[in-house]
C-alpha cells in the first residue's frame, strides 16, 4: 500500500467544516498530521490560523476528534511537556503534539519551545510556518521573508518599503539543540511529510521537532489553485530546502540538482511583487547560500561517518 | 509519630510539598524562594520525592507545565517569588480560570523599582483579584501546616482552585525555627490521592479545553469561579479543623486572633509582623489599653464575616500594610477591611499604616508607634484616608 493510500483509508481526526480558507494547505497539513499520529493523541492548537479557524472549537462544540486545546500563544512547548510529565506519572503512552504557527514557534514561543528541547522533553513538535501572523490579517513575523509586503511592513505608492530583514533559519536554530529528530516538511510532498512524522513518532528520547513552509494564499497573494504549486516551486527553487537531522547527522530528503530560478517562484506571489530585481537578487543569492549550508552540513555528518568507521 | 527539626520557612514549604505526594513539579529559581528549589531537586536526587521534577528556563514556563500536567489529572506544585511571579502571570491567571487546583507557595519579596530582592507581599497582593487563593502565614510552623492544607483545600469538589500559601521572604524563608514535622503515614491519612474529574485532556476521554466561547458562557464560568471563591471560606475553615484533629495544631481558618476577645481596639495585619504586633500588644496590656491582634490569614476568598464579627463591639482599629494600593493613597488590607465594614453598614474610626516594605525593619518601637497611634486616631473619632508611614529614623536626621 502506498503512503497515499494509506491516508485515504486513515481516520480523518479533524472535524469536518472547519472554516480555513479556500485551498489553504495549513489545514491539508493539519488533517495529514492527525491521519498519521492517531486517536492516541493529545493536540496543542496555539493562537493562530488552525485556531480561529475552529480546530479547537466553539463554544461546546469540538473542532477535533482527539483531546485539543489551546495553550496560550507563548507556551504550547512547556504545556505540552507538562502533558507528557502527567502521563509519565500514571504510566501512560500518548503522543503529545503541537501543531503551531510560525510566530507560536519562531517569536513568543521561541523560548518555552528552546527550554523543552534542552531539557528533553518527549513531544512532537509541528511548526506550520506561513511567514507571519496570518489569522489577524497578515502582521510581520521573524519568519517573514525580506522584501515582503505585510500589514506592518507596509509598501509605498512606489514601491518603497517592505520588511527590512532577512528570515530566521529556525529549522536549522532547532537542529543545532541536537535533537533526536529535526525536519523540514512541504504541503507539496505529502509522502515526505508522512516519512517525517513516522521518524517523529519513533523517538523514544527528546523532543522531534517538524518546520512546514507553508505559503499563504490569502496573505500573500496567490491563486487557491496554484496552492500546491507554489509551495512545490518554494522547494524545488532551493528557497525552502527539505532535510531531516538526528543530532548534527543532516541528510537532504528532496534534492534540488536543477533549481527553478528564484523568480519564478516569487513572481506567482502578490507579497513580492515591488520587489525589483536587485532585491530579488538579494532573495535568490541567500536562497543559495542556505542551500549551500545544508549541502555543506550533510557533508559533514558523512564524513565525520567515515571517521568513526 | 511526628519529629521536631529546627528548619528555615523554605524547608518547611518543601517538606510539606514533598509529604503531600505531588506527582508532577517545575520550578524555576529565584531568590528567597531559591533553597525551595535545591531541596526539592536534592530530594529527588535522593530518590525520596517520587514525582517527575522538571527544571525550567523560567517561570512561565514552570506555570506553564504544571497547568499541562494538570490537565491530564495529577497533583502539581511549585514555588515562586516577586519578578517570577510576575512573569508568570499570564499562565498563573488561567490555572485559575481552568480551575486547576495546583498549589504554589509565594516566597514574598518586593516588586522593583527600585532594584530589591527583599521581603515584601506586593507581588502576590497585586495578584488577589487573579482567582487564586491566597492564604498569609506567620511562621514556619503554619508554612509547613497550611502548605498541606492547601492542597486538600484547592482540590476539595466544592472549590477547584489553585492556591498560594504565602509566607515573607528572608524574615520566614531564611530563618530556622522549629518545626514538627509529621510522618509520612498521617500525612496520607489526611490527604487523600487527587482525581481529577472535571476537567481532562486524555484520549480516552475525548474533549476540548478551552475552545472559543462567546461572553455569553464566559460569563457563567466567571459566576461559577466567583462562587468557587465563596464556597472555599467554609472548606478553609473545615480543613483546618480537620488538621487540627489529625495534627493537634489549628491556625484559625481564615483569621485568627490574639487578646481580641475583650479589646477596644484592633490592629488588624497579617504575615511575619504579627509575631512583633503580638509583642506590642502584650506591652500595651501591661499598661491597661484593651488592645489585640486580628490576623488576616485569608485574602482570597475574602472573610467578610469573620472580620466583621471580629470588629463587632470595637472602638476602632488600624491596619499594618507591608504593601502599597497605587492611586488609594493607602495599603491593600486597609481598602479591603473598609470595604467589608461598608457591606454591613458599619462605621469605625480607623487608622492606616504602611511599613516593612522591600525587607525594610519593622522593629517593635515602630509597630508599638502605630498602635498608640491607632488608639489616639479613634479616640479623636477619625478615618485615615492616607496612610501613615512607619520608617525609621535615618542616620544624620537626629530622630
Amino acid at each position: 500500500m502506498t503512503v497515499l493510500d494509506r491516508l485515504a483509508t486513515s481516520q480523518d481526526l479533524i472535524s469536518p467544516g472547519i472554516s480555513a480558507c479556500v485551498g489553504c494547505n495549513v489545514e491539508l497539513t493539519l488533517r495529514t498530521v492527525l491521519k498519521v499520529l492517531g486517536p492516541n493523541t493529545v493536540l496543542a492548537i496555539p493562537p493562530g490560523c488552525m485556531g480561529g479557524v475552529g480546530v479547537v472549537g466553539w463554544d461546546k462544540e469540538s473542532g477535533a476528534k482527539v483531546p485539543v486545546f489551546f495553550p496560550l500563544l507563548d507556551n504550547t512547548a512547556s504545556m505540552l511537556a507538562g502533558i507528557k510529565l502527567g502521563f509519565k506519572a500514571r504510566g501512560r503512552e500518548v503522543n503529545v503534539v503541537a501543531f503551531a504557527g510560525d510566530g507560536a514557534t519562531v517569536d513568543a514561543g521561541f523560548q518555552a519551545l528552546s527550554g523543552a528541547a534542552e531539557r528533553g522533553d518527549r513531544i512532537i513538535y509541528i511548526c506550520y510556518d506561513n511567514e507571519g501572523y496570518m489569522n489577524t490579517g497578515y502582521q510581520r513575523s521573524s519568519s517573514t521573508s525580506k522584501g515582503s509586503w505585510t500589514s506592518t511592513t507596509p509598501v509605498s505608492a512606489e514601491g518603497r518599503g517592505g520588511k527590512s530583514q532577512h528570515r530566521k533559519d529556525f529549522p536549522l536554530i532547532m537542529a543545532m539543540h541536537d535533537l533526536p529528530y529535526v525536519a523540514t516538511a512541504s504541503p507539496a510532498y505529502i509522502p515526505d511529510l508522512v516519512h517525517k512524522l513516522e521518524r517523529a513518532m519513533e523517538v523514544k528520547e527528546g523532543l522531534a521537532y517538524i518546520h512546514v513552509y507553508n505559503p499563504c494564499l490569502t496573505g500573500w497573494g496567490i491563486k487557491p489553485e496554484e496552492s500546491i504549486a507554489v509551495s512545490r516551486l518554494s522547494v524545488q527553487s532551493r528557497f525552502f530546502p527539505l532535510w531531516e537531522a538526528r543530532g548534527r547527522k543532516l541528510r537532504l530528503t528532496v534534492r534540488v540538482d536543477k533549481p527553478v530560478p528564484l523568480k519564478e517562484y516569487i513572481g506567482r506571489i502578490h507579497k513580492f511583487r515591488h520587489l525589483d530585481e536587485e532585491r530579488i537578487d538579494e532573495l535568490q543569492k541567500l536562497a543559495y547560500e542556505r542551500y549551500r549550508f545544508v549541502e555543506e552540513m550533510e557533508r559533514m555528518g558523512s564524513e565525520s561517518d567515515g571517521q568513526a568507521s | 509519630m511526628s519529629r521536631v527539626e529546627v528548619i528555615n520557612g523554605n524547608m518547611a514549604a518543601a517538606l510539606a510539598a514533598r509529604l503531600s505526594r505531588p506527582e508532577v513539579i517545575a520550578a524555576y529559581p529565584i531568590t528567597p524562594q531559591t533553597p525551595v528549589v535545591e531541596y526539592l531537586t536534592q530530594f529527588h536526587a535522593d530518590g525520596a520525592l517520587g514525582c517527575q521534577m522538571s527544571e525550567v528556563e523560567s517561570e512561565h514556563s514552570a506555570m506553564s507545565i504544571l497547568t499541562g500536567a494538570s490537565l491530564t489529572g495529577v497533583r502539581c506544585y511549585t514555588a515562586t517569588s516577586s519578578q517570577g511571579l510576575a512573569l508568570m502571570y499570564e499562565p498563573y491567571f488561567r490555572a485559575s480560570t481552568l480551575r486547576l487546583p495546583i498549589v504554589m507557595n509565594i516566597v514574598n519579596r518586593e516588586m522593583i523599582s527600585p532594584q530589591t530582592v527583599w521581603g515584601g507581599p506586593q507581588d502576590s497582593l497585586t495578584l488577589r483579584d487573579a482567582g487564586w487563593i491566597q492564604l498569609y502565614v506567620e511562621d514556619n510552623q503554619e508554612i509547613l501546616d497550611t502548605t498541606i492544607q492547601a492542597f486538600k483545600i484547592s482540590e476539595d469538589p466544592d472549590v477547584l482552585l489553585p492556591i498560594n500559601i504565602c509566607y515573607d521572604g528572608f524574615y520566614l524563608s531564611h530563618m530556622t525555627e522549629r518545626v514538627e514535622v509529621p510522618e509520612q503515614a498521617e500525612v496520607d491519612a489526611f490527604l487523600p490521592p487527587y482525581r481529577s474529574r472535571h476537567i481532562i485532556l486524555d484520549p480516552d476521554q475525548p474533549m476540548a479545553v478551552d475552545p472559543l466561547t462567546n461572553g455569553n458562557l464566559l460569563m457563567e464560568y466567571r459566576r461559577k469561579h466567583m462562587a468557587a471563591q465563596q464556597s472555599a471560606l467554609a472548606v478553609i475553615e473545615r480543613v483546618d479543623s480537620e488538621y487540627a484533629a489529625a495534627f493537634g495544631r489549628s491556625w484559625g481558618g481564615l483569621v485568627d486572633q490574639y487578646r481580641a476577645e475583650d479589646a477596644e481596639y484592633l490592629i488588624v495585619s497579617m504575615g511575619s509582623v504579627c509575631g512583633a504586633i503580638k509583642e506590642a500588644v502584650d506591652t500595651m496590656r501591661g499598661r491597661g489599653v484593651r488592645i489585640g491582634l486580628l490576623k488576616i490569614r485569608s485574602l482570597r476568598p475574602f472573610p467578610r464575616k469573620a472580620v466583621l464579627a471580629a470588629l463587632e463591639g470595637k472602638k476602632g482599629f488600624g491596619v499594618i500594610d507591608r504593601n502599597v494600593s497605587f492611586g488609594t493613597g493607602t495599603g491593600i488590607l486597609y481598602q479591603e477591611v473598609r470595604a467589608a465594614l461598608y457591606s454591613a453598614g458599619a462605621r469605625f474610626p480607623a487608622a492606616s499604616f504602611i511599613g516593612g516594605l522591600g525587607g525594610e525593619d519593622l522593629t517593635l518601637e515602630l509597630v508599638a508607634s502605630a498602635l498608640e497611634c491607632t488608639v489616639e486616631t479613634v479616640k479623636a473619632g477619625k478615618t485615615d484616608e492616607a496612610a501613615r508611614w512607619l520608617v525609621r529614623a535615618k542616620k544624620g536626621e537626629g530622630r
